[in-house]
């Protein structure tokens, strides 16, 4: 099959001695398309060519996204296995490092019993790695302790959902219809920076006269362009869609039938938004009364309208409250499976949304499946070739797991695609985790600040030296394609996993020579479950620009808009909430007086160990900054430029001020792709939510002093 | 070659995918050579793309006295060739808007040629390609056309009419290389 795919009629630069791979992009949920360019006589990897043919994102790309081909062949790349020898990484072969590994695991397992392992996963991978994650977890290791770094990202949206539908698909609709619509409800989502290309959509609409209402604490480049924007405190998205709410009911904006037919919950949902008037909602979020009228009626006088948020309400300690609450304005006025309409969240990491349905999760199986339900247990044991009763119970929380080490349940983890060390929240009491385990396995092609913790470190392969499938965040299951072979002495992660599992005597259950092997065996886990791709194969994903999830069988169409007909939940209906006000997990106090928020910069993704390494990107953005109004700095007397110190209950850091008017006058931002010392999630709250077990990043309290 | 370049300021969000995909056109060098610039940043988040206009009669082609820098059969303003250009700096001071930059480890010129080897085929240049808002578009000149009578048209609709919001007030510019 060809490995550069294109429409007839569409032009790209082909440069003498180059091929074209068709693949699409290593960083966050929107997956641009792309052309990797590679020299046809040396095999190295030239640059990037535009995919104008792809039909979410049209060739358009951020900067992270053109730079994204220089990691592969970049110095820092770990080159071969290293062993930590008194404190220093010496290199090693693999032989070695996958002995020591397999002695420290059994012994470990021996000595304190199965659990004494865990895994920590990631989902900046293919969807057959994710399902190797949870499969190697459970099956090679035995072990119930795996969770994966989608707990700091997207378990609220996924909380949520659930709870309302009945199903956690991260977009009701395909993003190409999103041009179509009339108007955005955007919140917590500064789009146009952390996932730039979706912006072009917002645009084609407003074109056509959309109106977009930005719920942001500052006003970010997309919350510029809104028509309202409703710049609340942090943490009070619960009170201000709760006034939505009100709002929309009071003045006569609920399509009735379909609230009638497809819901529960109403009048419980009434009563508890009664409280929720205008002048009790701007006092408690800060905005001004006439925005929140005025956003409500635009809103509710929209014929379609899709309402998305992303991180800014989803972690904190009520994300899933927040998701519900803004979930319910879509279902009260209608719009989920309809055309143009309906309700998404901004998928963070490049396989978000595939990479928490197959298992990664301490308490899913494949496809959604339940561990605490015995049938799914049942299913996947067959598919996996195990017994039912060898199946490990569900485990614990990401965050959560850093409390089984400090009370010595865990002695060893091995971390997968993820750099918990900058991105858990309090990150100290990571840190302080990491050197309390008795052995700690990095998988990772660069050396992260989690890795330097390890006692060994497996490099892996970056994602153009492998192929494989993820999804989207409209729930589009798309193809990776191999650029290149493996450089230095890298392997693919599920290659790891095989070595592991032999070395541990469960080589039978990871037998493949290819991901596609993987592929196959995955869409056998995942057919019957909620999320199901046993209708999906490479071929049609090259065929059919991708598919949609669920998608039972080959000759199924797939499902790019979900719940036409029905909800997910046991009678069908979605599930309104009725939600009382709370406040964050920490306000404001007489010594800590502000609120501290941290967010991303568009030049860097996540924990920045890729983006940090691209010299492009770091000239743009090379260390955190406080951002602050001039109205607050002129109370501390600082300038712009300054150095100042910054605290929470937890820690402080040291930051330079940067002024602007485009923000709230009471709260800090902080952008948080840095580690050690730049990392301000040695300041955020681990206050988590009690069902997603997200942490709260985005509002604590905070103090600032003058250096 | 009828496309012409088109810019929208107000629609930059400032991500600089422009610039990190200017350096990535094979004939550039891996250096940028266009600008994204805060109007100002202490009052609000506005950016905007700035390129080579492509003057039809550039102030730096007719300073440079060399007459290192060419223009093509289109209408192009190349970067200086590499065996005329003389060092000299008088293009980066004769531009009005500023866009010839200066390699002082090469003591040569360089600027914006609108992507000659993709344009020259049709293809957009990198900027425009990337451009994740549209602010830099590679397009007709009957679409550029229709485009600038849009906010007549959007004032037709009724309910679709722009909000006081709408920093429509910044006419949509054009620029490039039209000839027919």
């Amino acid at each position: 099959m060809s490995e550069f795919i294109s429409k007839p009629g569409v032009k790209n630069l082909q440069r003498d001695g180059e091929k074209l791979i068709t693949t699409h992009c290593s960083y966050c949920g929107m997956q641009c398309g792309m052309h990797i360019r590679v020299s046809e006589r040396t095999g190295e990897i030239k640059g990037v060519e535009p995919r104008y043919d792809w039909p979410v994102t049209l060739g358009k790309l951020c900067p992270k996204g053109v730079t994204a081909y220089q990691q592969i062949d970049h110095p820092d790349r770990i080159k071969r296995p290293l062993i930590k020898k008194n404190g220093e990484f010496i290199e090693s072969s693999w032989d070695e490092a996958l002995s020591l590994i397999e002695r420290k695991f059994t012994e470990l397992q021996e000595k304190h019993g199965k659990d004494s392992l865990s895994v920590f996963g990631g989902v900046s991978m293919t969807n057959e790695k994710c399902y190797l994650v949870g499969k190697y977890a459970r099956v090679a290791l035995g072990t119930r302790f795996i969770d994966y770094n989608g707990r700091f990202c997207m378990s609220s949206a996924a909380g949520g959902f659930n709870q309302t539908f009945g199903l956690d698909r991260g977009s009701t609709l395909p993003w190409t219809e999103l041009e179509h619509s009339d108007c955005f409800l955007i919140a917590g989502s500064n789009t146009a920076e952390c996932h730039p290309t979706s912006i072009q959509m917002f645009w084609k609409a407003r074109d056509k006269g959309a109106k977009m209402i930005v719920v942001d604490p500052r006003e970010t480049p997309t919350a510029r362009i809104a028509d309202v924007h409703l710049d609340l405190k942090p943490g009070t998205d619960s009170a201000l869609a709760n006034g939505l709410l009100h709002l929309i009911i009071k003045e006569g904006y609920v399509d009735q039938e379909y609230v009638d037919e497809r819901c529960n919950n109403y009048e419980e949902l009434k009563a508890s938004v009664e409280a929720f008037t205008p002048d009790h909602t701007a006092s408690l979020t800060g905005v001004d009364k006439e925005k929140i009228i005025k956003a409500a009626h635009i809103f509710g006088q929209s014929p379609r309208s899709v309402v998305m948020f992303a991180r800014g309400v989803e972690q904190q300690s009520k994300g899933v409250d927040n998701v519900t609450l803004y979930s319910a304005l879509a279902l009260l006025r209608g719009q989920i499976g309809k055309f143009a309409s309906g309700v998404a969240t901004f998928t963070g990491q490049g396989n978000g949304q595939g990479g928490r349905e197959h298992g990664q999760k301490s308490d899913l199986l494949p496809g959604y499946r339940k561990l605490t339900d015995p049938e799914a247990v049942k299913y996947i044991s067959k598919v996996w070739g195990i017994e039912p009763e060898e199946m490990p119970k569900p485990g614990v929380s990401a965050y959560e797991m850093f409390d089984e080490i400090h009370n010595g349940t865990i002695k060893a983890m091995h971390v997968i695609c993820s750099n918990p060390a900058v991105s858990s929240p309090n990150v100290e009491y990571a840190w302080e985790a990491f050197k309390k385990l008795d052995f700690l396995v990095v998988n990772d092609f660069f050396l992260s600040e989690t890795a330097e913790f390890a006692d060994v470190v497996l490099p892996t392969t970056t994602w153009a030296e492998d192929e494989g499938t993820t999804t989207n965040l409209e729930g589009r299951v798309i193809r990776i394609r191999k650029a290149i072979e493996p450089l230095h002495e890298s392997k693919p992660d599920w290659e790891i996993f095989g070595e592991i599992a032999k070395r541990l005597g469960k080589g039978k259950h990871f037998n493949y020579k290819n991901p596609r092997e993987i592929f196959e065996e995955f869409r056998i886990a995942t057919k019957g479950g909620k999320a199901d791709y046993s209708g999906i194969t490479y071929e049609r994903i090259d065929k059919e620009d991708g598919v949609f999830w669920p998608c039972p069988s080959e000759d199924h169409p797939g499902t790019p808009t979900i719940f036409k007909d029905k909800f997910s939940t046991p009678d069908g209906k979605a599930n309104l909430p009725a939600v009382a006000w709370k406040e964050p997990g920490e306000i404001p106090t007489k010594e800590f007086p502000l609120r501290l928020t941290t967010g991303r910069v568009v030049y860097h993704y996540l924990s920045g160990n890729q983006t940090r390494r691209i010299d492009f990107l770091m000239e743009q953005c090379p260390v955190p900054y406080a951002e602050m109004h001039p109205e607050l700095a002129s109370q501390y007397n600082m300038r712009d430029g300054e150095m100042i110190k910054l605290s929470t209950p937890r820690s402080s850091m040291e930051l330079e001020v940067k002024l602007t008017k485009a923000t709230r006058n009471d709260i800090v931002f902080v952008p948080y792709h840095w580690g050690k010392e730049l990392s301000v999630n040695k300041l955020t709250n681990p206050s988590l939510d009690p069902i997603s077990r997200m942490p709260e990043f985005k509002v604590c309290s905070a103090k600032i002093e003058k250096l | 070659m009828n496309k012409i370049m088109y810019l929208e300021f107000e629609r930059c969000i400032g991500c600089r995918a422009c610039q990190a995909a200017c350096r990535e056109c094979g004939d550039h060098d891996a250096k940028e050579r266009n600008f994204v610039e805060h109007v100002d940043f202490m009052e609000s988040r506005q950016t905007f793309p700035m390129m080579c206009m492509q003057c039809k009669d550039p102030a730096c082609a007719r300073v440079c006295p060399a007459n290192a820098i060419q223009i093509t059969e289109e209408g192009v303003v190349l970067s200086a060739s590499d065996e005329k250009c003389i060092g000299c700096r008088n293009c980066t001071f004769g531009c009005p808007f500023g866009i010839p930059k200066f390699d002082f480890e090469e003591n040569k010129m360089y600027k914006c040629d609108m992507c000659y080897d993709r344009s020259k085929h049709d293809i957009a240049p990198m900027c425009a390609s990337v451009c994740p808002s549209d602010a830099i578009r590679f397009i007709d000149f009957d679409e550029m056309q229709s485009l600038r009578r849009r906010r007549t048209q959007m004032n037709l609709v009724e309910g679709k009419k722009p909000t006081e919001q709408d920093k429509w007030k910044y006419v949509p510019e054009f620029f490039g290389v039209y000839s027919d």
